[in-house]
């Protein structure tokens, strides 16, 4: 009947999943096992049925009824828009627009009065943390003054011990007359020996102990 | 003032029968229904003209099933002529806006029913236990 190119060739597919791809095909037969099943008839009392009908008879009268007047309703309400779209309804519009300006001004000046107290407030609080930074810094570079003129005075004090081209014979005869002598010499047991040219000589106990 | 529509994206036939109903929008296990207005002969898998409101069957932690409904938009609608569904028109019934359907009396009545029955039953094991222990 048809060859697998043509299937193949199919611009649409050859089953299309819908929402009820759970159910068994139409053309389907019956399953073999379920051929001598008859399912049960639902049956209800003629008491129900009469009861039933009666409910609907009343429901579908007033839903009549229901439907009736929000059709009729529409329909006023289509017309009234349509007779009223000339004056009465741009006279409503301006109305309307003139009171939500009004509206908005008022709600508009209350809160830029809002925003002015806000701002001041903000202004007074940020001067006072700069005041509060200037004088913190004010109270360090007096601090670092206080220091440095120490140190001045300390430098002045040790300024009359310097050397200057007036004491500089004077300094000269002083070194030479008192030389140091940092050399030194260390022995075996950590004994220190100061100068270049002392003789090195133990007192006569340790000799004794050393020779023991 | 009225609301704009909650406008689906379906194609709108002016003199086609319109029909409002429930369209399921969960996933597996969990159901979730818009009340929604389309065709009468669209499928609920398709685009919807508008969604009216929804319903949620799961009842919540205080065990209330949440129905939402626009009104307004449902008054255009059934001026226009729409047809409303059975299980929609028992929700309308229910919040008042409809009068009663009448399968709710009939599942209420069903309940009631199978209610009596059950306790019929559980006091007639309770009678034939005592005998038994006597």
């Amino acid at each position: 009947m048809f060859s697998q190119s043509s299937y193949l060739k199919r611009t649409i597919p050859l089953f299309i999943q819908t929402a009820g791809a759970h159910r068994k095909p139409r053309w389907l037969p019956v399953a073999k096992s379920k051929v001598y099943r008859i399912p049960k008839r639902p049956t209800t009392s003629e008491e129900e049925r009469v009861e039933l009908l009666r409910l609907h008879n009343n429901y579908k009268t007033q839903m009549r009824a229901i439907r009736r007047f929000y059709h009729e309703d529409m329909i006023k309400e289509k017309s009234t828009k349509d007779s009223a779209s000339s004056e009465m309804s741009q006279q409503l519009e301006a109305d309307e627009w003139a009171r939500c300006f009004e509206l908005n001004e008022k709600w508009n000046a209350e809160i830029s009065a809002a925003r002015e107290e806000r701002r001041k407030l903000e202004i007074a609080k940020l001067e006072e943390y700069t005041l509060a930074r200037m004088e913190a810094k004010d109270k360090e570079l007096q601090i670092k003054i206080k220091k440095a003129s120490e140190k001045i005075r300390e430098q002045k004090e040790l300024s009359k011990t310097f050397i200057t081209p007036e004491n500089l014979d004077e300094a000269i005869d002083l070194a030479i007359a008192n030389p140091t002598d940092y050399n030194y010499a260390i022995d075996m047991k950590g004994m220190k020996f100061e100068g270049r040219d002392t003789i090195i000589s133990y007192p006569k106990e340790d000799k004794n102990v050393a020779a023991n | 003032m009225s609301l704009p529509p909650a406008s689906g994206t379906g194609r709108y036939f002016a003199k086609a029968a319109k029909s409002i109903r429930l369209i399921r929008q969960g996933c597996t296990n969990r159901p979730f229904f818009h009340i929604s207005v389309t065709h009468r002969r669209r499928l609920n898998s398709q685009p919807v003209i508008e969604q009216l409101g929804s319903y949620d069957p799961m009842p919540n932690i205080n065990n209330e099933k949440l129905v939402a409904l626009n009104l307004e938009r449902l008054k255009y609608w059934l001026g226009k002529g729409a047809h409303v569904s059975t299980p929609v028109s028992e929700l309308l019934g229910l919040s008042g806006f409809f009068p009663i359907h009448p399968r709710t009396y009939m599942t209420a009545w069903r309940n009631r029913q199978q209610e009596r029955e059950n306790l019929a039953k559980q006091e007639a094991e309770n009678a034939k236990e005592q005998t038994a222990a006597t």
